[in-house]
């Protein structure tokens, strides 16, 4: 079951966790403003600012860390 | 041209992607084989192949006749964003030094070692932990392997490009694996890992924004400045993390 969960999750909470948000954001988006050519035309953009921030936060503590 | 951009997108993202999996299962069934009996190894193997087979069968007709297209468009874009973002978070951690680098190599030696401290099998009998290790393995990276082919494979292109992809890298792999029995010492792991990781985030961004209408400027070529969009934003990340490591953890 570890190996199972370290397969779909991952290694970390943070980028599940951070994909969720992307889908969760994308979706709210998308109820509100689905038939408008804001969401047409900016709403892949917004979604891949989403999903780097994700990385970003994901890699946080590491470029925390001191030498 | 745009059409092209991502039949050729996804026939290498599923090859790059499909090969590193079998090279790691290859790796521990070699490592398995060698230091216990092959014709057990092989069994456990096998017998790993033909459960992913009935799971492809019986799940994936089943999965693909009842969802629309739009909705699983958002399943899959969000399954691919997470392992591809997975995969280029390891792969910035490599590539900056905060983390050991990817080796089949290493992980057959250290599946050798393992296996040496069992005791021997009994002849005449079946070697259940050989068969339960190299199954196992074969087990976990077949089923990322039919997830990043299936994924892909509901792409613009279809099934052809993701299979086509998958059908030479396990061909290839298996191939080498069966000539020199232990893995390649020099493949640049890591560093192809961290491609893969560009490829499926940029995929996943892509059919998760399709599933929710998003019409992305430039159709299927859309792939190549979100891939480039991953690969600047990951090169940041390398060197912001590498300014603060000097030295690789054991």
């Amino acid at each position: 079951m570890r190996a199972l969960r370290k397969l779909v999750l991952g290694e970390t909470w943070t980028l599940p966790l951070g994909v969720f948000l992307t889908l969760d954001t994308a979706l709210v988006f998308d109820a509100l403003a689905g038939d408008t050519p804001f969401w047409r035309h900016a709403g892949g953009f917004l979604v891949l600012a989403c999903g780097l921030a994700a990385l970003a936060v994901s890699l946080a503590p590491a470029r925390r860390r001191r030498r | 041209m745009a059409g092209v951009t991502a039949f050729l997108l996804t026939l290498i993202g599923a090859a790059l992607a499909v090969g590193l999996e079998v090279l790691e299962a290859m790796a521990i069934v070699l490592a398995v084989g060698s230091t216990r009996r092959p014709r057990d190894a092989v069994i456990g193997a096998a017998g790993a192949v033909a459960l992913l087979a009935l799971a492809v069968v019986v799940v994936g007709p089943l999965v693909l006749a009842r969802l629309p297209l739009a909705p699983l468009q958002v399943v899959i874009g969000t399954a691919l964003l997470l392992f591809g973002l997975e995969w280029l978070r390891k792969g910035v951690l490599r590539l900056a030094g905060a983390r050991a680098p990817s080796s089949s190599l290493q992980e057959y030696l250290e599946e050798r070692e393992a296996m040496e401290a069992l005791p021997p099998p009994e002849p005449g009998q079946p070697d259940w932990p050989a068969r339960i290790v190299a199954g196992k393995g074969v087990l976990l990276e077949g089923l990322e392997v039919v997830l990043i082919v299936a994924a892909l494979g509901a792409g613009p292109e279809g099934l052809a490009p993701a299979i086509t992809g998958a059908a030479v890298a396990v061909v290839f792999v298996t191939g080498l694996g069966f000539a020199l029995h232990r893995p390649l010492a020099r493949l640049p792991e890591s560093h192809l890992k961290y491609a893969v990781g560009v490829v499926l985030s940029s995929f996943g961004v892509f059919f998760l924004g399709e599933g929710l209408g998003v019409e992305w400027p430039g159709h299927d070529a859309a792939l190549l400045y979100l891939a480039a969009a991953f690969a600047l934003a990951a090169q940041a990340q390398v060197a912001a993390v590498a300014s603060r490591h000097t030295e690789v953890p054991a």
